[in-house]
Order: structure tokens, then sequence, then C-alpha cells
């Protein structure tokens, strides 16, 4: 059953598009999340499915049921703000109670919710405190708290983890993951952190310019991204984009790549799919946790720039076709600044791309 | 600082006390003493006897013109005339500044600064049109009157002050509520309003001063039995009789002025409070 779909959606302010025709589908328990820099549109589309801004054209679908003319809080939904929009007046109690009491639910009922989703989120002692009271990562549990207190058949969450700490945002992350296995309500989740996308999310639409780049699962997005710009924003350290020319040597297609004197000639696997880009120039995709150090010879003599030590790995620095490139090597095989490491890209996840329109190739 | 720069700053505002509460003490003494010491003593001296009699007679004997029964009635005129005027005008200040700053539409930015043209407006100008507006409306020279012509002039500053501290609350808080089910009255009354407490006590003050010590609408669009205490000080001080009674003047003027004290000082913190919640946001 569809628990989401958005249909054709778009929205306009006067000239500006925000958004330019957005399509979704989401299944019933799944976890999707709009990802994207700032003014792509994924806030504009996080309020359009919570029914606080209407679109211009196009339909929301919640629980297969059209709901473009209903009010937000006839619409089953419940929603997780970036400042946690707690009411200041009010105790941790009346937070919650509040949507409650708007909606009639008895006495005696809202004591029980309330009860229910304090054990859950383990804040029975929050809850006679005022939100100024409380640190930024206990608001957070609250906002959420008054969210599960309603029950709802989507949960919105609008960059909720943005406001806390690096240690409590992973902390969070985890409590959210663990919250949406228990409970396998629907969740839709706004970010621009990509690695929150990565990791909480069942399904992902990469959003820029008010138009989906794509949508996918997370290894999906991470192995076979679309085009550049998802390339480069999904992934940390982010994807090396290495202009070459696409040549045909002896039968096989491949890419030249030269660093300092070196230069080599890599093939690509199941190379005709690219046959009609041969003399062309493209742009090779190449993650920095893709290479190897080959000892055997047949990669690349590269000199080090600069080391990066980060514990588990070791980002090393080099130039390969004028451009700079990162590798993430084992610290075991990495080298000292001004040393020579012998580099092979797996050429087998390697992407291509079109120089002109940017999109992945094959 | 240096000490001797803390001593002249110190000094410096010693001065200006004196300066500003000397006016308030001769005031006072002066509405203390008898005629006689009066007469004979210095402007600055302590009342050798104190006696209230001035106090009384301004209260209740004076003569404000051809009437000789002091200022209790315009008193009474003046607190029936500023509750209303100052409840209702803060109240739609209120309403006004959570409509302009959290429920925008088409041409609100607009309606916010044709409110804003209302207090650059000298109250000269409207006393015509006024005049001719509560004839229309029939409350021409009643109470009711007087406290329409406050609440219509006191509208611009109310909204102004409101509709700018309102503007500081996150509007994911108005999103949160509406998701929660509530609507326009229930978010103002149970969310906006409580948080409204600082800027609340500041436009209250603000409309009390102001309305309690007009004299111009006063004079003008009241007559009678609905004048307010500016006016019946006007009238008792300008009744000419043989002498001229300092003692009961400056207990005339006295009484007129300690309402507006009574509220500075029991409020005043939160006067301070208020103009600077704007500053630092919450």
């Amino acid at each position: 059953m569809g628990a989401l779909a958005i249909k054709n959606v778009t929205k306009r302010f006067g000239d500006t598009h925000i958004l330019k025709g957005i399509d979704i589908h989401v299944d019933s328990g799944e976890f999707l999340i709009l990802v994207g820099p700032s003014g792509c549109g994924k806030s504009t589309l996080m309020n359009i499915i919570a029914g606080l801004e209407s679109p211009t054209s196009g339909e929301v679908h919640i629980a297969d049921r059209v709901v473009n003319d209903v009010a937000p809080k006839d619409r089953d939904i419940a929603m997780v703000f970036q400042s946690y929009a707690l009411y200041p007046t009010m105790n941790v109690r009346q937070n919650i109670a509040f949507g409650l009491e708007t909606r009639g639910v008895p006495k005696r009922e809202q004591e029980e919710i309330i009860a229910r989703v304090a054990k859950m989120l383990q804040m029975d002692h929050l809850l006679d405190r005022k939100p100024g009271q409380l640190s930024g990562g206990q608001r957070q549990r609250v906002a959420m708290g008054r969210a599960l207190a309603r029950n709802p058949k989507l949960f919105l969450f609008d960059e909720p983890l943005s406001n806390l700490d690096a240690k409590l945002r992973v902390e969070m992350r985890t409590e959210i993951k663990q919250l949406h296995h228990r409970l396998k309500t629907t969740i839709v989740y706004v970010t621009h952190d990509q690695i929150e996308a990565m990791t909480l999310g069942d399904k992902i639409a990469v959003m820029k310019d008010g138009i989906i780049q794509q949508f996918g699962s997370p290894q999906q997005i991470y192995d076979a991204p679309a085009n550049l710009f998802v390339a480069g924003f999904i992934g940390s350290p982010s994807m090396n984009f290495i202009p070459a020319h696409l040549a045909s040597e002896g039968g096989a297609i491949g890419v030249s790549l030269q660093s300092g004197e070196a230069a080599c000639f890599v093939p690509l696997p199941d190379s005709q799919r690219f046959a009609r880009y041969v003399g062309k120039r493209v742009i090779v995709g190449i993650r920095p946790e893709q290479w190897d150090v080959a000892n055997d010879g047949g990669g690349l003599d590269c000199k080090v720039d600069l080391t990066e030590p980060t514990g588990p790995d070791t980002i090393v620095f080099t130039q390969i076709n004028g451009i700079e490139v990162q590798a993430r090597l084992h610290p075991r095989d990495a080298r000292a600044p001004g040393s020579v490491l012998h580099l092979r890209p797996d050429m087998g996840k390697v992407v291509l791309f079109d120089t002109e329109t940017e999109i992945r190739i094959g | 600082m240096s000490k001797p720069w803390r001593g002249v700053l110190y000094a410096v505002l010693l001065i200006a006390a004196v300066y500003y509460l000397l006016p308030l003490y001769v005031m006072l003494s002066t509405s203390l003493k008898t005629m006689d010491e009066i007469r004979g003593g210095n402007l600055l001296s302590l009342p050798g006897a104190i006696s209230f009699d001035a106090w009384r007679k301004a209260w209740g004997t004076a003569c404000t013109g051809i009437e000789c029964s002091g200022l209790s009635g315009y008193f009474w005129n003046s607190v029936r005339m500023v509750i209303p005027a100052v409840l209702i005008s803060t109240a739609l200040g209120a309403l006004n500044g959570y409509v302009l700053s959290k429920w925008r539409f088409r041409g609100s930015e607009l309606a916010f600064a044709m409110l804003l043209f209302g207090l650059y407006i000298p109250f000269q100008v409207l006393l015509l049109p006024m005049a001719q507006t509560l004839g229309w409306f029939g409350l021409a020279r009643s109470m009711a009157g007087l406290v329409f012509v406050h609440v219509v002039c006191g509208i611009a500053g109310t909204t102004l002050f409101f509709r700018n501290f309102y503007v500081g609350i996150p509007d994911e808080l108005i999103k949160a509520a509406r998701l929660d089910g509530a609507g326009f009255w229930r978010i103002f009354l149970r969310i906006v309003l409580p948080m409204s407490l600082p800027i609340l006590m500041v436009t209250l003050i603000w409309q009390f001063t102001q309305i309690w010590n007009d004299f111009l609408f006063g004079l003008v669009f009241s007559s009678g039995e609905s004048q307010p205490i500016t006016v019946g000080l006007n009238n008792l001080a300008n009744t000419s009789t043989s002498v001229k009674e300092y003692n009961v003047n400056m207990a005339a003027a006295l009484i007129a002025a300690l309402p507006t004290i009574a509220v500075y000082v029991l409020a005043g913190k939160y006067f301070v409070r208020g103009l600077a919640a704007g500053a630092v946001k919450g």
C-alpha cells in the first residue's frame, strides 16, 4: 500500500519556480530521505506534504487519499521541526498534551499516552520542566515525543538534528533509526547532511533546483549516481572527477591517466556501452576508496602531496590529469608526502559522465 | 574606569537626578503647606507643620469653574475612560500584530505601513474629522466617544509594539500548533499570548500614560459629566478667585499625576525588560 505519493507537484512564487514537477512514491513503513543543498526546495516539498503550503499544481496522496484540500491537522501526520518548536510557556507534559487536547482526546487517555511516550523516549523525569530548562538533546527528544503521541500514519522530520552537536547528532540518528524499526511508521526526513541520508534512508530523493536528481536506495545512489551533482553530493570525502579522453587501444576501450611523468591506459570492463564516446572527453568518477595500491605494476606512479590520517584510513592527496585526487587507503599502504605510490583504480566501480550534460554514461 | 572619572560620573548623575526631582519636591512640599507659610516662606523650605487641607480641598471642594466639588468627579471619569481604552487598544494591537506577523496575507505589509502612518499624524489634524465621525456615530461628547478616539489613535502604536515582538517568535511554532490541530484563535490565546507578557506590560504602561495624560481629546471631545482629570486640573488652576491657592493647585496636580507614577513604580521593571526583550532573541 502506498503511504505517500507525490504526483507531478509544482510550486511557484510569482516567477520563481521552487518545485518543478516532483514525483515520489513511498510504500508503507519506508524511510524516505529528501536531501539536497539549501534552496533546493526540499523544505517547501515537506511543507506541501504537511499541508502548511499548497502546491501550485499536482497531487499529494497520503494513505491512498488525495489530501490537497485536507487541513494539516486532518492529514494524520506529525512533524518534528529543526528548531523543535516546543511551546515555551508550557512544560513538557503540556507540550505533548496540547495536540491531544485540541483533538478532544479524553483526559485519562491523554495521561496514558504521555506515560507511554515518556517511557519510550526515557524522559519521565523531564515531564514537569519547561523547554527553557532542557538541553538541546532533551528538547529534540521532547519534540519527537510530541510527534509520537499522535500515533500518525506519517512522520515528517525537518532537519531534526541540525541544531545538535556532532556527538549527540550521531546518537540521536541511531535512536531515530531504532524508533523506526520499532514503530514501522512511514517517515519522510529532510536533511542536507548526506551521511544522515545514507545511514537512515530506505529511499533517498536527491534534490537540486526544485528537481529530483535521483530517487533510489542509498546503495543505488552511491554506486550509480545519475549525474555529476548526485555523485559529488553523496559520499565523503567527495568522489574524484578526473577529466580524461576515452580512447580505444588494442580492442579495449579505456581512459588514459597521467600523473607527473607517469602515464597509463586503464581499460574499462564491459566497455562496449561506451563505444559512442570513443575519442571524446569524459569525466571519470572514482570514489576515494576505489583506489588500490598495486605492488605488481599495472597502475600509475603518483607523487603524494599530502596525507590526512583519520585513524582507520589515511586520505592521500595526489594529482592526476591536472586535478587533485583523494585516495582512501589503509594506513599500512599510505606513504609520506613526497614519496611515490603506485595507485590503481578499481575500474569495475568507476563511473563515467558526459562532459556537456553531466549525466552518467552507460 | 578610573576612580576620579567614576566620581565625576556619579556627580553628574546626582545632579541630573536632583534637577528632575526638584519640581516634584516643590510640588509635594508646597501642597503640604498652609497659604500663610507659602506667602512667608521660601519655595524650597520644608513645610513647618504638615497639613493635608490642600489635598482635601483639591479632591473635594475646590472650584473648577462654577462647580465647587474638587477633582474627585474628574478623577473617576478618567478611570472610567482609561481602563476600557487601554484594554481595547492593547487587545486590538496584539491581534493586529499577530495577524501582521504570523498570518500574512496579500497586502498585509501595505496594511502595516498604513497603520504606521498613523503614528506620524499630529492629533490636532484629527480633531475636525473625528468630531464629525463621532457625530455620525452619535457618540459626540460622551464617555464612549472619548474611549473610541483613544482606541483609534492608540492602535497604530500598540500594533507596532506587538508586531515587532511577534516577528521574533519562530514561524515553526505556529506550524507546529497548526499540525497539532489548533486554529487561529487557539494558537493566539494558548501559545502566542502567554509568550507576550513583556510586550504586554510595555503596551499597557505606554497606553495608560498616553491616555491618562491626554488633554487635547479630553478638552475637545468631552463635556460636563465626562471630562477627564487633565481638563479638571486645567479648570481648577484657571478658576480665578481672590487668591491663587498654590497649595491646592499643587495637590491637584499631584492627584492627577499619581496613577501614572504608581503604574511606573509597580510595573517599571517589566517596562525595561519588555523594551529589551525584542533586542535579544529568547
